[in-house]
């Protein structure tokens, strides 16, 4: 991660941007600092995690005690601790994030094969959840109150406090078993048919698969969103510049989407960026009960085991990509809104 | 922002588009569909491809289906009987063993050597990395050599289970040009295999599909290809099964294996099962070198206290509350019934049953009095018998169990409390460092129980510093060790048998562990898609389940009996997808006056 300096000419003709770089150095290099933290903690963290991980593999399999020693020695359990850290700090400033103890293979390798999937599914979701939350927000912050904030507001709220598991199986029953008249037209798992057709019909597929984990994510996580508009929208709904607008014998609708909206925006955009960063991570969650083959589920399997060094790669990665976005949060923040500069 | 919605909608039409389209076409698909396939879910995922890594048991299993073995167990009556060996030898001093492997083709065409067999297991002896899966296997081997179609196997001691050995024969003209092994996937397909099945494809964590062998040497199976379809969790499978997704699914816990009664299609496959579920009794642990370990009450190294606590037990009680009556309650210890050579049970005089006044007696004869407060206290006073039960957290059978437990000891004036620990710390606690006083327990018991019996052996044990280990016990006792090594010896099957009962007796009557129940073996399977699986042991045994690819190598598919079904399913999904179209159009529509509405007021 490195920062290409800027020609010195431009910065010396444009103080504003030279103001800009210097805050985002500033921000890219606390970051730096929290992930280098990030990674002597990760590995001291799932240290105290109990558990004999070859134990663990080992268990209900016929394991002699020769084995059991053998394969201590091949996961390098056998170091002491502050041998096996520094091996660790090696490593990962080397990109390399270990061999999985379960699995037998490059750590790297085991996220870059589900994080594809990962992002399809999260991202979508985070996408389809911020519009709806926006849009329901901001109406209803704009007339609170009325029968559409009650109603948008009350659905998101009991959304918001369904467990996700139950709302997942519940669609799954529902509409890929199909119950009464509802036939059940999606399927029961995964990200694509077996017998999956290619070009056009294979996206058709994974479109058709992605219906159900999609819908749960949104449903239970829309409300966030919903409700960060919507206060924010209520501030402005009082200001003199919207007072003026109605003046000026614009439209209603005019001023909430031209005027209101836009300047109610931010909270929701720092929001948004900090979700992103957790898009990284999945969906322990929906995606067990889709069995999408993601990385929520490669980490909470590595939880089980312990696997340590799968566990480690993807807690790093996503604390790492939220701490990304935090920081380029903080950027964005810097040239969306005057205010943060003179701050 | 405008667009920005604009785009959004033309992307989510797109997508709802999608779920007409495979609708619309899967009609024409079924019914041109001439392959006979079969789909088994299976609610774990493959961990590796390469058999020397697998060690999950979906992976041992399709492995099953794709190589030969030395030996496998009979499908009647579950004794080795010949696979890629025809015959075999054993000298006199039960030391070397002879092979003959069958003249048989490699699925590439190469011809099957003892060569193949011997690289194999040669392998796994040089190679640490090659030992993850089956190390234990070779580790009695002192070397193994091939002469044309002869294998030679030298024993460093005579070990009468050489014939369930677990090992998968590989093809060493492939696998001989693998760097390292301990980091091969081994995704290349077609695997080159010798079984009834051969690997064509396999999407990570989500499904293997496999083809037939056309020239497996029993003859080619009478399916054309065998999908394994991995689901996440248990209740989606259920779905998977009922919708006809999956044709067949193993494994199931007794909800989700009620969950499938009332459906027409669907067979409930409810028989004994490989499993014994026991209590582990802290009675003394001690590491490897007989130094006591971890925190056991004391009262537990008392034979007598052991006893009386087997007495409390209502094990018909456990099986109708906590397995929903899909299980044997054990008058035996870890065999199983369904292996009916080695399976032991109590009769007479030594059989412990539920007898509360008995279990009591027994404890007041030993001394242990009870307070003020009804709670026994030990011989010299010292302490209260107050045990904790190990459990594992998320599982609502071993709290059920937990709750009997605590009232039947309770009317012995034992306190018993429950302590949950999540499964790595629940291995540590009561496989390594003995924090233990009673834990649940299991072990599924292979066709040859050789594995399951040293699981119980000294050698077992951890070292102080939690090195080596393996042991369901802490176990260390004179008598069943002698026993041990005496039926390691005898390769009389019928006499082999009697030594394994007797070691069985001993675990029963001195009680480390204590079996409560043998759970049934629980599946089901569509009947409008599988006409016939042979199941292994033939009469009434287990299909997925099972050793042995033999309930797999025997399938046969329903022929195109599902056409109507399916068509009519495709038919409602044309329905609903043709109405999401129109509500799309509706919706879509709504936008585009909207915004030309706006556009309109934009301009005055």
């Amino acid at each position: 991660m490195t920062i290409a300096p800027p020609a010195a000419d431009a910065i010396a003709e444009e103080p504003a941007r030279r103001g800009l770089l210097r805050y985002a150095v500033s921000k890219v290099g606390g970051a730096l600092l929290s992930i280098a933290m990030v990674i002597v903690a990760t590995f001291f963290a799932f240290r105290l995690l109990p558990g004999d991980p070859v134990r663990a593999l080992a268990q209900g399999r016929n394991m002699t005690p020769e084995q059991l020693d053998l394969e201590r020695r091949r996961l390098g359990l056998d170091k002491s601790l502050p041998e096996q850290f520094l091996e660790f700090v090696g490593q990962t400033v080397r990109f390399d994030l270990g061999t999985s103890y379960e699995y037998k293979r490059p750590v790297l390798d085991l996220i870059g094969e589900r994080i594809g999937s990962t992002l399809l599914l999260t991202g979508t979701a985070l996408v389809m959840a911020v519009s709806l939350g926006i849009w329901q927000g901001a109406r209803a912050g704009w007339k609170p109150g009325s029968r559409f904030d009650k109603f948008s507001t009350g659905v998101s709220l009991v959304l918001w406090s369904v467990p996700t598991f139950w709302l997942g199986l519940l669609l799954l029953m529902v509409f890929a078993a199909g119950i009464g008249p509802i036939p059940g037209i999606f399927p029961t798992r995964g990200i694509e048919s077996v017998d999956a057709p290619d070009g056009f019909g294979y996206v058709l597929d994974v479109a058709k698969h992605m219906v159900l984990p999609c819908l749960t994510m949104v449903a239970v996580v829309y409300a966030q969103y919903l409700l960060v508009m919507r206060s924010s929208v209520l501030d402005e709904v009082g200001q003199d510049y919207v007072t003026t607008a109605r003046a000026k014998g614009l439209k209603d609708d005019e001023i909430r989407r031209r005027h209101a909206v836009p300047n109610a925006l931010l909270p929701t955009v720092t929001l948004v960026f900090m979700r992103i960063g957790f898009v990284v991570g999945g969906a322990v969650t929906v995606e067990a009960i889709f069995s999408w083959p993601g990385l929520g589920q490669l980490f909470y399997e590595a939880i089980r085991v312990p696997d340590f060094t799968l566990m480690q790669g993807t807690f790093l990665l996503i604390t790492v990509s939220v701490i990304v976005m935090n920081t380029l949060a903080d950027v964005i923040y810097h040239v969306l809104d005057p205010r943060v500069r003179s701050a | 922002m405008r667009k920005w919605i604009g785009a959004m909608a033309a992307m989510g039409m797109l997508a709802l588009g999608g779920l007409v389209a495979p609708a619309a076409q899967a009609t024409p698909g079924a019914v041109t569909a001439d392959p006979k396939v079969i789909r088994v879910g299976a609610t774990q995922a493959m961990d590796s491809m390469n058999p020397f890594l697998a060690v999950r048991l979906v992976s041992s299993s399709i492995h099953r289906w794709m190589y030969g073995y030395l030996a496998v167990p009979d499908s009647k009556t579950l004794q080795p009987s010949p696979d890629l060996a025809e015959s075999w030898t054993t000298s006199p001093d039960g030391l070397t063993w002879t092979f003959k492997i069958r003249q048989a083709q490699w699925s590439d065409g190469q011809p099957v050597t003892a060569a193949d067999a011997a690289w194999t297991f040669n392998k796994m002896i040089t190679d640490d990395g090659a030992k993850t899966a089956n190390g234990p296997a070779v580790e009695d081997f002192a070397s193994v050599s091939a002469s044309g179609q002869d294998l030679t196997i030298k024993l460093k001691t005579p070990q009468a289970s050489m014939l369930d050995n677990p090992v998968p024969i590989m093809p060493k003209h492939v696998w001989e040009k693998v760097g390292d092994i301990a980091k091969y996937e081994a995704n290349v397909y077609p695997a080159v295999t010798s079984g009834p099945y051969i690997a064509v494809e396999h999407k990570k964590d989500q499904y293997v599909k496999l083809k037939a062998n056309p020239d497996y040497w029993r003859g080619a199976a009478k399916i054309d290809e065998l999908q394994v379809i991995f689901y996440d969790n248990p209740a989606a499978a259920i779905v998977g099964l009922k919708k006809g997704d999956i044709d067949l699914i193993g494994r199931l816990a007794p909800p989700d294996f009620d969950a499938l009664k009332g459906d027409d299609n669907i067979v409930q496959w409810n028989t004994e099962g490989r499993r014994a579920t026991y209590l582990q009794v802290n009675h003394g642990a001690t590491t490897s070198d007989n130094k006591p370990i971890g925190d056991g009450h004391p009262a537990l190294k008392d034979p007598r206290v052991r006893q009386a606590l087997h007495y409390a037990l209502d094990k018909q009680k456990l099986v109708d509350e906590v397995q929903n009556g899909l299980a044997k309650p054990a008058d035996g210890s870890i065999v199983p019934p369904m292996y009916k050579d080695f399976f032991w049970q109590a009769s007479g005089d030594q059989k412990v049953g539920f007898d509360v006044a008995k279990a009591n007696k027994l404890l007041d004869d030993a001394g242990y009095k009870k307070g003020a407060d009804g709670i026994r206290t030990m011989p010299d006073g010292s302490r209260k018998l107050q045990f904790r039960f190990s459990i594992h957290t998320d599982t609502p059978i071993e709290e059920k169990l937990a709750e009997y437990l605590t009232g039947w000891f309770k009317e012995l004036g034992i306190t018993l409390t429950t302590k949950r620990l999540d499964s790595s710390k629940f291995t540590e606690e009561t496989g390594t460092t003995a924090l233990f006083d009673i834990a649940i327990s299991g072990w599924s018991v292979n066709p040859d129980p050789e594995e399951v019996l040293a699981t119980h052996l000294c050698s077992r044990r951890p070292t102080a510093s939690g090195e080596g280990g393996g042991t369901e016990s802490f176990y260390c006792d004179p008598q069943y060790e002698a026993l041990y090594q005496q039926q390691l010896k005898e390769l009389d099957r019928p006499k082999r048998a009697d030594i394994i009962k007797k070691m069985q007796e001993r675990l029963y009557t001195d009680a480390p562990v204590i079996a409560l129940y043998y759970p049934n073996n629980l599946e089901g399977y569509r009947k409008d898609r599988i006409a016939k699986v042979t199941s292994i042991p033939e009469d009434k045994g287990m299909l997925y389940g099972g050793s042995g690819y033999w309930p797999f190598y025997t399938l046969e598919a329903v022929s195109k009996d599902g056409a109507a079904a399916e068509d009519e399913g495709s038919n409602t999904g044309v329905i609903v997808g043709v109405g999401a179209a129109v509500l799309i159009l509706l919706g879509a529509g709504f936008f585009l006056s909207r915004r030309r509405k706006t556009v309109a007021d934009d301009r005055e």
